[in-house]
């Protein structure tokens, strides 16, 4: 009985042995040569009859990061197929290698690995992590690849990963004086900060809108922080509470499992005064678990996605997302996975080839592109596009436009 | 055992020839393999390589405490989260210290080590907590310490994401230079395995076997059962230590999360299919783990044979592994290798005995027992 077990077992390993040998040959046109020479350079695509032109996007479509990595991946396909649909890019079709990272950067990094090495893609777009960026960034890098990240805002990206790395929205810097100089113009000179200190993006925002307030002569009452996934924020309201004067508003810098929460618990708690925000309370989670508390919630962020926004691009777009997959942009993040795809292929049909260098110089002399979130602008000296930013008031149960604006002054990275 | 008394002197010299030739051809075969993905030059199948080699030495480090003692640990990452940091703070280039770590002490700040001191350190950092907090953690037993140690998981997060001075807290720590080579992975991995191994066939490993199968029994024969399940747990944490500083110099940019429940399940489901206990079972379970999860994942993106195609299925690598588990959990419960050993001896003996009868082993020997009479 148990050598046959035993055999089972064997038979098993060699069954997987065999299949995880065949699919690394079948979706790659062509297979890798066993002796294939060390120098891993990136292939110049023969532009053989309409071949497609590879581009990896590499998302993290589950785990903790998949309610805004989905719709990104999500407005990346439907732009690569208008695009296709438009007779492609230098007459090649576009061919989008979408890949599950499973929000784990080791897998992250493997999958470009693969994208670059197996698949010979062109260029790269994904994530809206810095994390994921950084475990991804340096292989592109090296291998003289562009990447493009679709929504990760850490101003200091492009100095972390180098000249290969191009970031679709504007940075953390910009929304978050955005949002210091707004606050300061319409509500007051006092505010209290909140930030969540287990998320790099959150302690970046809350440091940049800190320092642009103060700057215009604001003052913090009360600094508080909290970690991503608690609660029960008793503790930090009761302190707030226990304040001689209430602020004038109150910034809180949140990831969007936690921000209905937060703003739902400081409401009941008898809070009323404005609650200002960046591009994490940019999701459905707000209106859902926070109900009518969220009204008087201000925050920054790409666009306001709606059937009847002022903007055409935006309108055609949000028609065309809902025809495509039966729903209304469910984050941002769909926009911005939208535009990445088309300055990239602007980019490319720019350079004329798709040589990893050639595109980068592409990149750098866009100029005024129109996009949905806004204009994006690069230059050799800024991959961060200097772009507006939205800001939204929750008002009668919506997400509603209270103001478009570029920050006076941005903080240095 | 009967059977072959007749030539025992015989069958040994000839086992004993048998064996080398199989550990030459073994060693033959891994070398091969080496150099084929070394100089192959196939960058994916490198660094699965060596994440393969990091996550076995994470496996053989954990099997070497919780498997030869018997008492569960769920605090490992923690180790692996103090060597990634450790050694990575030691590398860092000076230039990259005053722009990302400018609160970091005087002595850190100007010091850039290569890259072997730093993994030392590592490793021998990881230990020095582990000895520490050992010493009251090992008094307990059963669940008691798998709570314990889950415990020192939650206070190594909570210490990273506060000694913002050193860590950069949750922000990700970037720009660690790229020193793990195949070359590396695969030396350490060698050698924390061989490790692994003396210690479990000398006279302190099987102390620490005898304290996990008959604590009583251990102590009434005069084995320290805390001394030894302290050694251990400083030996597991020291590999744990520096496959955690391969890793980080592997990735190159990290963050706390990275060292959390994810990863610890990860490697505890990697040490539970090749059998708690087992070396050669935490290599089985590693590479069948990696290499289900790896090609499942190839396939998510759709496959296409012939004119029949099947869409995108994100997550099938995590529904493959989770119904590998179902299956294994149910029909073989210990791991697939329990705590033997896949050893060569045991497989030279079953060839010779193929041999000498011409005949299916396992039929021949299920026969026999079946029959008495059948035996000559």
């Amino acid at each position: 009985m148990r050598p046959l077990r035993w055999f089972g077992v064997l038979f098993l390993i060699l069954i997987l042995a065999a299949a995880a040998c065949a699919p690394g040959a079948a979706p790659t046109a062509a297979p890798t040569g066993p002796a294939a020479p060390a120098s891993p350079t990136a292939a110049p695509a023969t532009p053989a009859g309409g071949a497609p032109i590879r581009i990896g996007a590499p998302f993290n479509l589950t785990g903790g990061m998949a309610s805004i990595d989905v719709p990104a991946a999500n407005g990346a396909r439907l732009a690569a197929e208008e695009i296709n649909a438009a007779g492609g890019v230098l007459g090649r079709p576009i061919e989008l290698l979408i890949r599950d990272t499973k929000t784990d950067p080791a897998t992250a990094a493997t999958v470009v690995t693969q994208l670059i090495e197996q698949d010979k893609v062109v260029a790269v777009i994904g994530f809206n992590d810095s994390d994921y960026v950084l475990a991804a960034g340096p292989i592109c890098q090296r291998a003289g690849v562009p990447f493009i990240t679709v929504g990760a805002t850490s101003p200091r990206l492009p100095g972390q990963v180098g000249d290969m790395l191009f970031l679709a929205p504007f940075g953390d810097n910009v929304q978050a004086a955005v949002g210091a100089e707004f606050a300061f113009e319409k509500f007051g000179k006092t505010a209290y900060l909140l930030w969540d200190k287990g998320a790099e993006y959150t302690t970046v925002l809350a440091k940049y809108f800190k320092e642009r307030f103060t700057e215009l002569g604001g003052t913090i009452v009360l600094e508080d922080t909290y970690q991503s996934g608690d609660k029960d924020f008793s503790a930090q309201i009761a302190k707030v509470k226990a304040l001689p004067q209430q602020p004038a508003f109150y910034y809180i810098s949140a990831l969007p499992d936690d921000v209905g929460t937060i703003v739902k618990q400081f409401r009941n708690a008898g809070i009323n005064g404005p609650i200002v925000g960046g591009d994490g309370y940019d999701t459905p989670l707000l209106l859902q678990v926070a109900g009518p508390a969220a009204e008087n919630v201000f925050f920054t962020t790409h666009s306001l996605l709606t059937a009847d926004s002022p903007n055409e691009r935006v309108r055609k777009f949000v028609a065309a997302y809902k025809q495509k997959y039966g729903t209304e942009p469910e984050a941002v993040f769909a926009a911005l996975g939208y535009d990445t795809v088309y300055v990239l292929a602007e980019a490319i049909r720019r350079a004329g080839s798709t040589d990893g260098q050639a595109i980068k110089k592409a990149l750098e002399s866009i100029r005024d592109f129109p996009a949905v979130t806004g204009v994006i602008n690069y230059s050799p000296q800024s991959h961060i596009p200097q772009k507006g930013v939205t800001v939204i008031e929750v008002k009668g149960g919506k997400f509603t436009l209270a103001a478009e604006r570029v920050p006076q002054k941005v903080p240095a990275p | 055992m009967e059977k072959r008394s007749g030539s025992e002197m015989k069958a040994i010299s000839v086992r004993q020839g048998w064996l080398w030739l199989g550990r030459g051809l073994g060693g033959l075969l891994l070398l091969g393999l080496y150099l084929v993905i070394e100089r192959g030059g196939n960058a994916y199948l490198q660094r699965l390589s060596v994440l393969f080699l990091i996550n076995l030495m994470l496996v053989v480090s954990l099997n070497l405490f919780t498997g030869f003692t018997g008492v569960f640990s769920l605090g490992h990452i923690g180790f692996m989260a103090l060597g990634a940091y450790t050694s990575a703070i030691l590398t860092l280039p000076v230039t990259a210290k005053a722009a990302n770590l400018p609160d970091l002490p005087a002595p850190l700040a100007s010091v850039a080590l290569p890259f072997l001191p730093a993994l030392l350190l590592g490793g021998l950092f990881a230990a020095l907590v582990a000895g520490l907090i050992g010493i009251p953690i090992l008094r307990l037993s059963g669940h008691f310490v798998a709570v314990a140690t889950l415990g020192f998981l939650i206070i190594t997060r909570v210490v990273l994401i506060n000694a913002e001075a050193f860590t950069r807290g949750t922000r990700t720590f970037a720009g660690v230079p790229p020193y793990t080579t195949l070359s590396w992975a695969a030396l350490w991995a060698a050698l924390n395995v061989y490790i692994a191994w003396r210690l479990k066939h000398s006279t302190l490993g099987l102390q620490i076997l005898a304290a996990r199968d008959d604590p009583w029994g251990a102590q009434g024969v005069g084995v320290a059962i805390g001394r030894v399940r302290l050694i251990a747990f400083g030996i597991s944490a020291f590999f744990t230590g520096v496959a955690g500083g391969l890793w980080a110099h592997f990735l190159t940019a990290f963050s706390p999360n990275a060292f959390y429940f994810s990863k610890t399940f990860e490697i505890i489901v990697m040490m539970i299919v090749g059998g708690m206990g087992s070396i050669t079972g935490s290599i089985v379970g590693t590479l069948l783990v990696m290499s289900v999860t790896e090609l499942l994942r190839n396939l998510e993106p759709g496959v296409t044979v012939g004119t029949f195609s099947i869409g995108p299925l994100y997550g099938l690598s995590q529904i493959g592994l989770a119904v590998l588990l179902i299956f294994l959990t149910a029909f073989r419960r210990q791991g697939l290798l329990g705590d033997r050993e896949f050893r060569l001896e045991a497989l030279i003996e079953r060839t010779e005995d193929w041999i000498r009868e011409f005949r299916v082993p396992w039929k021949a020997s299920s026969v026999r027992e079946a029959d008495p009479f059948m035996r000559r």
